[in-house]
């Protein structure tokens, strides 16, 4: 049987409708920055890192012309797509480096705060979600939902500031800014991992404490509402063991909504990585889109957008592709071993040989 | 001990459960007591919400708390019910395993058939994958599928198939008892054969014993021997399933069987009227059923014997005799010869139910009638009503008494009355209520047989009347009297085929609300087939034929039903 016409036809279509997305995307990236109040030269003479240059109307003249500015909006909108193409990100007005360089060289931290955070908030949250789903109502899922609840209003960056204020400035348990110690000569790799950790901590546990409400709350009723299913009183009728009846039959289903949710919170949580690496100062492509933004450094800017949109898009494109695999009623034409195709439709008797 | 005791497998002993709702708790069953043997086959049947499931999950141990469960349930010498729960699960499936009713939630969505069916024995028995999904193999060729379904997801298989996979589920352990709740739901007759067949040949192979829930007659009536009938949690009767259907003894179990497509193919179908009504003080059935006296509201009556294999739970001893003749005779005298019109007939009417009398005419069908209903004197034989002696017409002027409905509406009310007089009558004459009350019966009974109540029409004359209304007319007034036996003479053979179909509906209709037996006089088999539940053929004065409806229309080798069932056709 193979692949059907209709099912082809639907995979063009998605495709398109990705393809779609990103066009929406470069252009608003092209947009926006240019859109703001302000000019890239005005801005290269105050302010960020105390570099104090002053330029001449001349001067200002003179970058615009180097860098483009001064040719019609759609010239130079062509001139990006053009670059784009080749996988050319431009060059940073403020930094005097390639964008795509600058880029690589921070993108790792944010990589780290996110993997870290979404990692350790999936943890919490189906341990939690699926403690408070088998006690529903009893007075543990009680205290664990309003406990959770109330985390997950409270903005990520006031955590984040009371976190700084209170563990870092307050008590000095943690380093006030930074990535690692700077100019530390580390006798050993497994220092500078403390290290790295050590300055990491607060950020990650700002941004797992902002996500782990709505994971609890998902695995929470998900899980609530599988354990109602009649395939649950036949695990429990059958006699499995515990272990078997609580992880494979139940979790096992409540967590397929939870693999969908947690591409789509991706974004959201690069939102909430942008903010908790400006208020704790971490070196990540948060505080680079800052400064960018700043001094209009729209090479920059534009960058840094592409990187994080591209990044948020191929996550969803990854869930929905996975997403076939790890539910077999949405599988396309799930392998039985003679042929690929469905044996026999509704109705199939076969007689008693 | 019991001589048999040796062959006792499951025995539940006052099983009480009571689920929790928001302010109190709800009881599911009420002290139920049965036995189950080595290799029998026991049917629970009852209409949905009478505690069938609940019972099943009972006995696998799986009501929880808060819910509550007490009484004893002893499954192969082991008190269930005391047992800790990491007892009960090593009990479950390899002791009583359950085919748990069919819907596409039932088995889990995301794992394989295969490993859903072996993953108890598996765990069991410490299989390797290999052993397992060679077993998988086994038990899916055991209820007819072929070895590769079991890399099917649940939603790839049609119903029937997923019928037979929670079959091969249930079979995994070899329990020695199978639990099977409504097999036959969700599929089609051929598909519910072939199960049925799978189930007994391998209860032949592996000789479990067999516990059927369901609501469906037919699939106990193929699958069971002894049958339980559960109404609100409490067991109504029980008996031997064959003889349960052939005669019910409860009123319940007969209005399961009225109900039942299988058990009447031609008949029109009658629902049990009303809902249960939980938590009564009395008979939980004692709203919906036609023989409720004081009694039954008040206190629950407990199972009694009533025959060698059946006990009801009814405080009447189950369905009672309304009306009982024996050995009736009646002759006529024309001119110097005697005619027999009527000649040794023993009959009884029970409570609620509907006897068609059919046979040609000149057979004496209405001369019997004219007699049970005391109008006429037999030669010889005895009438009891209501097991009073029927002696002249005391029954017709008693109000829950007998009513006789005659064939030709033009003589049997007079022309001369108004709707009213003649509705009025027998209300008047038997010095029955005031006369407010009257006049609200009348109408009550008018709007009952759908006629206009109102002043102008109570004001016409019967002789302006067709011959449809004016039988209806006759009818509200054998209904006014509220009686418990109507006698319908050939009513509707005066009146045309639309006519005649309406007015049968409308008194099955009312027969169903208020619970009347009815004595369906008929020279048309066909007919009597359409509304009656027993059957009396009459020949020359003599019952040449008696039993149920389906049994006398379909089996009969009587050749004087097979001559009115042809001159019908």
């Amino acid at each position: 049987m193979g692949v059907s016409i209709a099912s082809i036809k639907q995979s063009i279509f998605r495709v398109l409708e990705y393809a779609l997305a990103f066009l929406v995307i470069i252009s608003l990236n092209f947009a926006l920055p240019r859109m703001m109040p302000g000019d890239p030269f005005l801005h290269l003479s105050g302010e960020v890192d105390e570099v104090l240059t002053f330029y001449s109307q001349k001067q200002v003249q003179y970058f615009r012309e180097y860098y483009g500015l001064d040719r019609p909006i759609h010239e130079q909108f062509l001139t990006y797509l053009k670059e784009l193409a080749v996988g050319d990100l431009g060059f940073s007005y403020y930094y005097k480096e390639k964008v795509s360089t600058i880029i690589l060289d921070r993108l790792p931290w944010t990589v780290f705060l996110v993997v870290s955070a979404m990692a350790l908030s999936l943890i919490l949250g189906i341990a939690l979600g699926s403690y408070s789903a088998w006690r529903r109502n009893q007075w543990q899922d009680q205290v664990l939902y309003t406990v959770l609840i109330v985390f997950s209003e409270i903005p990520a960056f006031l955590v984040g500031l009371a976190l700084l204020i209170g563990l870092a400035a307050g008590l000095g348990w943690f380093p006030l800014a930074g990535a690692a110690t700077p100019f530390a000569g580390y006798s050993s790799v497994w220092e500078k991992i403390v290290d790295i950790l050590h300055h990491a901590a607060l950020p990650i546990l700002t941004l797992t404490l902002a996500r782990t409400g709505g994971i609890y709350l998902l695995v929470r009723n998900s899980l609530g509402t599988v354990l109602t299913k009649d395939y649950m009183v036949t695990a429990r009728a059958k006699g499995l063991k515990e272990f078997r009846i609580r992880y494979l039959h139940a979790l096992r289903n409540a967590l397929m909504p939870l693999f969908t949710r947690v591409a789509i919170q991706l974004g959201a949580l690069l939102g909430g990585a942008i903010l908790a690496e400006n208020v704790f100062s971490y070196p990540g492509l948060g505080l680079l889109m800052r400064s960018a933004v700043v001094v209009r450094d729209y090479p920059l800017i534009q960058g840094i957008f592409l990187v994080l949109a591209v990044g948020v898009m191929a996550a969803n494109m990854l869930a929905d592709l996975a997403y076939k695999y790890i539910d077999p009623r949405t599988r396309p034409a799930a392998g039985l071993k003679p042929g690929a195709a469905l044996p026999l439709p509704a109705g199939g008797e076969k007689g008693d040989a | 001990m019991n001589p048999n005791s040796s062959h006792l497998f499951l025995e539940a002993d006052h099983l009480t459960v009571q689920y929790q709702t928001a302010e109190s708790y709800l009881p599911a069953l009420n002290r139920i007591s049965f036995r189950l043997d080595r290799g029998e086959n026991l049917g629970i049947i009852g209409e949905s919400g009478s505690g069938k499931t609940t019972l099943a999950m009972a006995l696998m141990g799986l009501i929880v708390p808060p819910h509550k469960v007490f009484g004893r349930v002893l499954v192969a010498g082991q008190e269930l019910l005391a047992l800790a729960e990491e007892e009960k699960k090593k009990l479950r499936w390899k002791t009583i395993a359950m085919v748990f009713q069919n819907s596409l939630d039932v088995l889990n969505p995301v794992m394989k058939v295969g490993t859903q069916i072996v993953e108890p024995l598996k765990e069991a028995e410490n299989l390797s994958e290999r052993e397992a999904s060679g077993e998988a193999g086994r038990l899916l060729e055991l209820v007819g599928l072929e070895k590769y379904w079991k890399d099917a997801y649940p939603h790839q298989l049609s119903g029937g198939m997923r019928q037979r996979v929670l079959l091969a589920m249930a079979l995994s352990c070899s329990p020695r008892l199978l639990i099977l709740d409504e097999p036959a739901s969700s599929l089609d007759a051929v598909a519910k054969k072939n199960l049925f067949e799978t189930v007994r040949r391998l209860q032949d192979k592996l000789g479990f014993s067999l516990l059927v829930i369901s609501h469906d007659l037919s699939t106990m009536k193929d699958l069971t021997d002894k049958l339980m009938v559960l109404y609100s949690g409490e067991i109504m009767e029980r008996g031997l399933t064959r003889e349960m259907v052939e005669e019910p003894a409860h009123t319940y179990t007969r209005g399961l069987i009225n109900s039942s497509v299988q058990a009447f193919p031609y008949k029109d179908l009658w629902g049990i009227p009303g809902e249960a009504q939980p938590g009564s003080a009395g008979c939980a059935f004692a709203g919906r059923c036609t023989q409720a006296s004081a009694e039954c509201t008040e206190k629950k009556p407990s199972l009694r014997q009533v025959s060698a294999n059946r006990e009801v739970a009814c405080h009447r001893g189950g369905i009672v005799d309304l009306l009982k003749a024996t050995d009736i005779s009646k002759s006529y005298r024309v001119q110097n010869r005697t005619i027999a019109a009527v000649s040794g007939v023993s009959m009884r009417v029970r409570h609620g139910e509907t006897l068609a009398l059919v046979g040609k005419s000149g057979s004496g069908k209405s001369t019997l009638a004219h007699i049970l209903a005391g109008f006429l004197r037999p030669d010889q034989g005895e009438v009891v009503f209501n097991d009073r002696a029927v002696k002249n017409n005391w029954p017709a002027c008693v109000e829950g008494g007998i009513q006789l409905v005659l064939q030709d509406p033009f003589s049997s009310l007079s022309h001369r009355f108004t709707v009213e007089d003649a509705l009025l009558e027998p209300l008047v004459v038997n010095k029955i209520g005031t006369a407010e009350e009257r006049r609200a019966r009348i109408k009550a009974a008018l709007k009952d047989v759908q006629l206009p109540a109102d002043d102008s029409f109570l004001k016409r004359h019967c002789s302006s009347l067709s011959g449809g209304q004016r039988q209806r007319v006759a009818i509200a007034r054998a209904l006014v009297m509220k009686p418990k036996l109507l006698l319908a003479d050939e009513i509707t053979s005066m009146l045309d085929v639309s006519t005649q179909a309406n007015l049968l509906r409308l008194l099955k209709g009312l027969q169903n609300s208020s619970g009347f037996a009815m004595v369906f006089i008929s020279h048309d088999l066909q007919l009597a087939r359409k509304i009656a539940e027993r059957v009396i053929v009459l020949h020359h004065g003599r019952i040449a034929e008696e039993g149920s409806t389906s049994y006398v229309t379909e089996q009969s080798c009587c050749c004087h039903t097979r001559e009115l069932m042809e001159a019908g056709l």
